[in-house]
């Protein structure tokens, strides 16, 4: 029970993670039809400018290891701020250069081009920050909650916490605000969006800061549980895509709660035998394109020919 | 150390950044080559510490007169643990530097990418890192085998740990949690093999992915079968996760490690209290002789951050052992070099005086018996010397 118990609280923190990217995910295809497949790249600038941001404020070079008490409550908010407008920025970047020319045309061309735009940015990181990674201490110190047995760390909390405000959050602004109703005329018809007087491209940018900063929050959020380094990113943007394609791409409650399901499987999967637990989720994605291949929450798109 | 291959673009990265060696060579100057990973996996560090002592005993000898009256000259590579980039330094030190010999690498992945360099260009390589056990054997069967090492020996330092580990588990409880990466695993089969010596089962052999942040699972197993040792066989970072997951569970069990702990990731990520609790192998440590104690202060006042003393204290007698080797052949030549190192008196080292430590059959100048168990201790690394410690004999080292 114990056991069972500890394996969710352990899942928590990662499905949350997994949820914020996949999130991102959605944002962008609803809008476009297109995603950045390079999204793992982009947890890297997301937690090494935060942690270098903190050491050069403590007069430490960018690289290099924080003591504890040096990550403060305040400079760990700070960072995740400059964290989330840089990676944002980068966002528009990654429009103009790999989604722009191709957005519309027919083929793949996007898919290579947000994969490259990637590897361009994790090969940047590398040269600035090296491969080795930087231990990152948690703002709310390295203490272990117990609740019936099963521990679980104050920034695992935080991590969980922090992804259920912002799904929320976004989750109100996509379905009350009018920049939400923008977003969201923009998917359901771009050329009819145009008409009313909306700006499309102003409102396809927007989506892809926002995928783009989400990944960048998820950066600096794991790294006190990860690490940060150039190599953190690839293999959580794999778990999140899926967690994005089980939970259903063209939805963003969906998409969360497919980062929740995936991080909790991946943890109970592992009580039994660990090596299993890719197998166990690559078998769950393949069963659920089968069953539903709009993904659990997804809506079924019918194609006019 | 096994190699970290996932890092194959830091080679290009690492095209980048070649190390000059730190004086310009004379005509008549004996070069030694030095091709480690200084900067890339989590090894990196003995590598760096590795290349301080290298460093210091090439400063010695050459204080003394250097070796055939010729000045010793370091020429330093860092392979940022790429095997391409290692294979890359490997030929450029043989063929443009014209090296007499070469000390490295630090990851056993690298070594073991580019041994046939070496032995056919007839260089000899002494390994002051890589502890890969069947590195030095590859060509133990060749007229010469060029390939030494004065270091740690992943099957020697393991039985220390099994050794430890039956002496101390109440009822024999003992169990293995690795990582999926060659290192790892083949630890876990050298493990499963000495403990059966020991005629011990393992209660529990648990493995994760390598970039696992969380053990949970794997270790409640390991509770519920009522392990109260556990070794690990993986590298500083896999084993401060492991013990992040254990502070999480509440469960200590006795925690054996190799001698990857001795790297600060340990401490960075698992922080310096909980670092304390796991007991790892080393083959010296600063306290644990005047002379170790005397290049660990010299090495600390040049570079205050050194992180392992014990890869700078084998790099250190690499290098002796090269130059007593040189001096005896009375000639650079490699071939000669080789067969000196198989005929060496009494060299003065760090460690130890090695005494006859290569011969034909035997490539290896440390064993388990030259080794013995450390733990941190607020920061520092230090020699433990318990009850345990103190009733293990000859007999128990079983390899």
């Amino acid at each position: 029970m114990t056991a069972i118990l500890q394996a969710l609280a352990s899942g928590l923190a990662l499905g949350a993670i997994y949820g914020l990217i996949a999130l991102g995910f959605n944002i962008t295809y609803a809008t476009t039809k297109t995603f950045n497949f390079g999204q793992g790249a982009f947890l890297v600038p997301g937690s090494l400018v935060g942690v270098s941001l903190v050491l050069l404020s403590v007069g430490k070079p960018h690289f290099g290891n924080l003591s504890p008490a040096e990550m403060t409550f305040m400079a760990y908010t700070l960072a995740t701020v400059a964290s989330v407008v840089v990676v944002g920025l980068i966002g528009i970047a990654l429009y103009y250069c790999a989604i722009k020319p191709f957005v519309g045309a027919a083929g793949l061309n996007w898919v290579l081009s947000t994969i490259g735009f990637g590897i361009i940015l994790q090969n940047t990181a590398l040269a600035i920050w090296g491969p080795a990674s930087i231990a990152v201490p948690s703002p709310l110190g390295s203490g272990v909650y117990r609740i019936a047995g099963a521990g679980i760390r104050p920034h695992e909390v935080l991590i969980a916490a922090v992804a259920i405000a912002v799904m929320v959050g976004l989750d109100i602004v996509l379905r009350k605000t009018r920049l939400g109703k923008a977003l969201r005329a923009v998917a359901f018809n771009p050329q009819a969006a145009s008409i009313v007087g909306i700006n499309v491209e102003r409102i396809v940018i927007i989506a892809f800061v926002i995928s783009s900063a989400l990944a960048g929050l998820a950066g600096i959020l794991i790294a006190p549980v990860t690490t940060a380094s150039v190599f953190i990113g690839l293999g959580v943007a794999l778990k999140a895509f899926s967690a994005a394609i089980v939970g259903g791409l063209t939805n963003p409650r969906g998409c969360m709660a497919g980062g929740f399901l995936l991080g909790i499987i991946e943890a109970l999967v592992g009580l039994w035998r660990a090596e299993f637990r890719e197998i166990a989720i690559f078998l769950l994605i393949i069963i659920v394109l089968v069953i539903r291949p709009a993904g659990l929450f997804g809506t079924k798109t019918v194609e006019k020919i | 150390m096994n190699t970290i291959s996932r890092r194959t673009f830091a080679a290009l990265m690492a095209s980048a950044a070649v190390f000059a060696g730190p004086a310009l060579a004379q005509q008549g100057d004996i070069k030694i080559g030095y091709n480690a990973d200084q900067s890339a996996s989590g090894a990196a560090e003995l590598g760096l510490s590795g290349r301080y002592g290298f460093e210091a005993a090439i400063e010695d000898i050459n204080a003394k007169g250097g070796v055939l009256g010729r000045k010793l000259v370091a020429v330093i590579r860092d392979d940022a643990a790429a095997p391409p980039k290692s294979i890359q330094n490997m030929n450029e030190l043989i063929d443009n530097e014209k090296v007499a010999a070469v000390v490295g690498p630090t990851n056993s992945g690298n070594a073991l990418a580019w041994l046939h360099i070496p032995q056919q260009k007839k260089v000899p390589v002494i390994s002051h890192v890589a502890t890969a056990t069947d590195m030095t054997a590859r060509y133990a069967k060749e007229s010469q085998n060029y390939i030494f090492r004065v270091s740690m020996v992943d099957r020697e330092q393991l039985a220390l740990l099994s050794a430890y580990a039956v002496k101390a588990s109440k009822d024999k409880k003992i169990a293995i949690i690795a990582d999926t990466t060659g290192y790892g695993q083949s630890a876990t089969k050298d493990l499963l093999e000495i403990l059966a010596l020991h005629g011990v089962t393992p209660v529990g052999v648990e493995k994760f992915g390598p970039k696992d942040t969380d053990m949970t699972s794997q270790l409640a197993k390991l509770k519920a079968a009522g392990a109260d040792m556990v070794i690990s066989g993986s590298l500083a970072d896999a084993t401060a996760q492991v013990l992040k997951s254990m502070e999480k569970m509440d469960y200590y069990p006795g925690l054996l490690s190799t001698w990857g702990s001795i790297n600060s990731p340990l401490i960075n990520i698992a922080g310096p209290k909980l670092a304390e609790k796991t007991i790892f192998a080393a083959s010296t440590t600063a306290d644990a002789n005047p002379k170790a104690t005397a290049l660990s202060k010299r090495l600390l006042a040049k570079y205050p951050n050194m992180p392992a003393f014990v890869s700078a204290a084998q790099g250190y007698d690499a290098v002796m052992l090269i130059a007593a080797a040189i001096t005896k052949a009375g000639s650079t030549d490699g071939e000669k070099v080789a067969a000196a190192l198989e005929d060496l008196g009494a060299v003065d080292g760090i460690i130890k005086t090695y005494n006859k430590p290569y011969s034909k059959a035997n490539h290896e100048a440390l064993g388990v018996a030259d080794f013995h168990l450390a733990q941190w201790k607020d920061g520092v690394v230090v020699k433990l010397d318990n009850a345990v410690v103190k009733s293990i004999t000859a007999a128990d080292l079983k390899r």
